[in-house]
């Protein structure tokens, strides 16, 4: 059975056996999409964003502030110039040159299947899927249903004036249906599957290797965002230099956000043997854990995670070579070694930290599963030099710290706009 | 030595018989001296309290003792006393990780195991020895094999049987009625006191649904039937441990009161807990049960549920004087249960069970 949270601008849970009411609806409402001037698009979820920051019952949700500033004009602006190269291509044919032109027209409907580790993550999906004119069916956890419908529901309500033309945040809205379904049931996945002309997939290797297995129409482009790691390098210099405070107090958030549970969450930090000891800069890393703000501190977690604290916590107690900073409580937890490894990751803000020889030691550990690493290399020459190696090897993001989680394009490795477009083309009879 | 006669102390008790102050007070000397036994034989152990700043005498109660997670024992070895001392490596299958247990236990760890053991199992048995029977097949007992919950449960209770029937036998694989045994019970032993002990799942697929086709029904003078392991396949199944109980009750001839669900695990060999007449797991003298929040690690009040832990004084060889399992648990009360046994009374919930990560966040591995 299929549940749909919205269908047609209604907010309302219906049940369904299947998704041919649900396409057609789609498919009848994103013909006013597509024709929405792109501008007109940027302008109503720029101005959703100044909303969702103004309503009391919004702002208050985690990740929404991060959503608002997301939103911005000018931010949304350069990440469609960033896909498109040119953003006039989502309105009309542009000419290349005297023979052709070019634009960029949407695939149809986009069927998504959002991961359950962060709850903005349906949001940002449904962003781009905006942005290139598309529409959506998106299957989200049903924890996250209601955040995800609240964002809507906000951008149902606005309209704006552009070129004299009144534009309603309610079209869009129009063009998106929220379903739920229980994911291993194989007859309504194949379903879903059959109904998209683009496919995105978020989440973990079991269910990215099982939705690749459904059958699908033979023109569906398929976008997956799967299984990632990620962590950070500190070289000696950077420890030493001014820069190093700010930089783990704005790490230590990165490893809060989203309580660790993120692709791009860091789940080892390594540090160049430096003129601080292990132990002081894990000390350090404890105040910075200490001044989290509560809903950071303590989020949620699962007891199976709890219990691979615990059992990660004693294993660093009983080893030899080993230690542990951490509170009385289960909040955070930092594990100290010197085995210049990746580690499987635990999450609920447990982190690793080694000292190493040199920095020159990770570039072996890279794989490609390897989504952002936050590298602090005090020269700006071998920070680049080690992030052409490293993303030679397989990673997607170089981020700084602070800055792991902004949801920059391209995103693990894939430009994903412009993906979800077909590029089209005219070709003009030459003058005679 | 001197720890050895307070031990032969409790064991002379009643098992549910102290109050639990009184027990905390009993067992925190014996505690400590076992750790810093433990400390004295073991590197890790000392890296443990090392690392926590702490030593045996600075620990004023029970709850302070540093608890090490099961799983521990499948990376660790915890062994507490000299090499020479240990006399066989108990191996408990992993049923989670397919890394195994290793439990080292010395003559003495042994001897106490069966003593509570037998201490535990008087309170719900009597005086005498009595007739097994063993809702499984022969080969589970075979000790060449790992040991698992199953084999377990079948070890430590023949420690009461006078002779021992196995209920089920082996066949390609699959579990049967063993006929010719139950057709000999039916014939000549009906007049018998027997108790009997199979794996929960086990009675209920098997064993139940194939005894209730052939339509046997046993009627032994006096029955107990202890049972052991998860309730998730029954849950999944819609099988209340009521119903469970009522129909295993009605193939033997007795009343639900009669069929006892037991808690235990291989770390802590010697000790079960078996629901009283009201439901509830007790501890025995030489144990204590403590529910920790999983989030804070702080024992949590009662009705409140965390985790469980388990503490004990029955061993020299190894660390099971405070072992955190990954159950999930509630303690109802201390002393006051109406079937009259003392101490700490609690109910097991479930296990936690290992999630995926719902995410993208999980792997390096290629």
């Amino acid at each position: 059975m299929i549940t749909c949270h919205l269908l047609n601008g209604e907010f309302v849970d219906r049940k369904f056996n299947d998704f041919t009411t649900i396409a057609d609806v789609i498919t009848h409402n994103r013909r006013v999409l597509q024709e929405m001037p792109f501008d007109a698009i940027i302008e109503l979820l720029a101005k959703l964003g100044k909303r969702l920051i103004q309503n009391p019952d919004i702002n208050r949700l985690q990740g929404v502030s991060y959503i608002s500033i997301w939103l911005r004009r000018k931010n949304l602006e350069r990440i469609c110039k960033t896909n498109y190269g040119d953003c006039r291509y989502l309105d009309k044919f542009v000419p290349v040159d005297n023979h052709f032109a070019m634009a960029a027209q949407p695939r149809g409907i986009v069927c998504q299947w959002i991961a359950a580790n962060i709850p903005t993550l349906a949001f940002f999906s449904l962003a781009q899927v905006i942005l290139s004119k598309n529409g959506s069916i998106a299957k989200v956890p049903e924890e996250n249903s209601a955040f995800i419908a609240a964002l809507l529901k906000e951008l149902s309500g606005i309209a704006i004036s552009y070129n004299g033309t009144t534009y309603r945040g309610e079209d869009i809205v129009e063009a998106i249906s929220l379903v739920s379904f229980e994911g291993r049931n194989t007859e309504i996945s194949r379903m879903f599957s059959l109904t998209a002309d683009c496919k995105v997939v978020y989440g973990g290797s079991e269910a990215i290797r099982s939705i690749l297995a459904l059958p699908q129409k033979e023109h569906c482009e398929t976008l997956v965002f799967g299984p990632k790691y990620s962590f950070g390098v500190f070289d000696r210099e950077y420890i030493e230099s001014e820069r190093f405070e700010m930089a783990l107090e704005n790490i230590v958030k990165d490893i809060a956000i989203f309580n660790q549970m993120a692709c791009s969450s860091p789940q080892v930090l390594f540090f160049e043997k430096s003129k601080y000891s292990l132990e002081e800069i894990g000390l350090k890393m404890k105040g910075y854990f200490e001044q989290l703000p509560p809903l950071l501190r303590h989020q949620e977690t699962d007891p199976a995670i709890l219990a691979s604290v615990i059992n990660a916590r004693s294993r660093y107690l009983l080893s030899d070579g080993t230690d542990i900073i951490t509170p009385p409580d289960l909040s955070w937890t930092i594990l100290m070694d010197t085995i210049p490894r990746l580690e499987d990751p635990i999450h609920g803000k447990c982190i690793f930290i080694k000292e190493i020889e040199s920095i020159n030691e990770i570039l072996d550990l890279i794989t490609r599963k390897i989504q952002a690493i936050t590298l602090c290399i005090r020269g700006e020459e071998e920070r680049r030099i080690f992030a052409r190696e490293a993303t030679y090897r397989g990673v997607d993001r170089i981020v700084i710290p602070g800055a792991t989680h902004d949801y920059d394009q391209p995103w693990d490795g894939i430009l994903p706009m412009n993906r979800l477009v077909r590029w089209v083309i005219l070709k003009n009879e030459p003058e005679v | 030595m001197m720890m050895n006669s307070n031990l032969n102390t409790l064991f002379q008790l009643p098992a549910y018989s102290f109050l639990n102050d009184e027990k905390n007070q009993v067992l925190l000397p014996i505690i400590r001296g076992q750790l810093e036994e433990a400390i004295k034989n073991n590197h890790y152990i000392a890296n443990l309290f090392l690392k926590l700043h702490l030593s045996p005498e600075k620990i004023l109660c029970l709850e302070e003792v540093p608890p090490i997670p099961v799983q521990m024992f499948k990376y660790f070895d915890l062994k507490t006393c000299p090499e020479e001392q240990i006399e066989k490596i108990l191996r408990s299958s992993g049923t989670t990780t397919g890394i195994p247990s290793r439990v080292p236990l010395s003559k003495n760890t042994t001897i106490n195991q069966i003593k509570a053991l037998k201490s535990i199992l008087k309170d719900y048995l009597g005086e005498k020895r009595k007739i097994f029977l063993v809702i499984d097949h022969e080969g589970i007992n075979n000790p060449l094999l790992e040991f698992s919950a199953r084999t377990a449960g079948i070890r430590g209770l023949s420690i009461y049987a006078k002779k021992t029937f196995y209920l089920m036998r082996e066949e390609n694989g699959e579990l049967m009625l063993n006929l010719p045994v139950i057709e000999e019970l039916l014939l000549r032993y009906q007049e018998e006191e027997v108790y009997i002990f199979g794996f929960t799942y086990i009675i209920w697929s098997t064993f139940y649904n194939q005894i209730r086709k052939k339509g046997v029904q046993f009627n032994f003078k006096d029955v107990k039937i202890f049972h052991s392991g998860g309730w998730k396949k029954l849950k999944a199944e819609q099988v209340s441990k009521e119903h469970f109980s009522d129909e295993v009750a009605r193939i033997f001839g007795t009343v639900r009161e009669n069929v006892l669900d037991f808690y235990g695990m291989a770390e802590q060999t010697g000790i079960i807990f078996v629901d009283c007449e009201c439901g509830n797991k007790h501890v025995p003298s030489f144990a204590q049960v403590i529910i920790r929040d999983p989030y804070t690690l702080e024992p949590c009040g009662n009705n409140k549920v965390g985790m469980i832990e388990i503490m004990s004084v029955l061993s020299d060889s190894y660390y099971c004087q405070a072992i955190l399992t990954e159950d999930m648990g509630y303690r109802v009360g201390i002393n006051d249960c109406p079937c009259g046994r003392k101490g700490v009374y609690f109910r097991f919930q479930s296990r936690i069970e290992k999630v995926e990560v719902r995410g993208c966040g999980d792997t390096f591995r290629e």
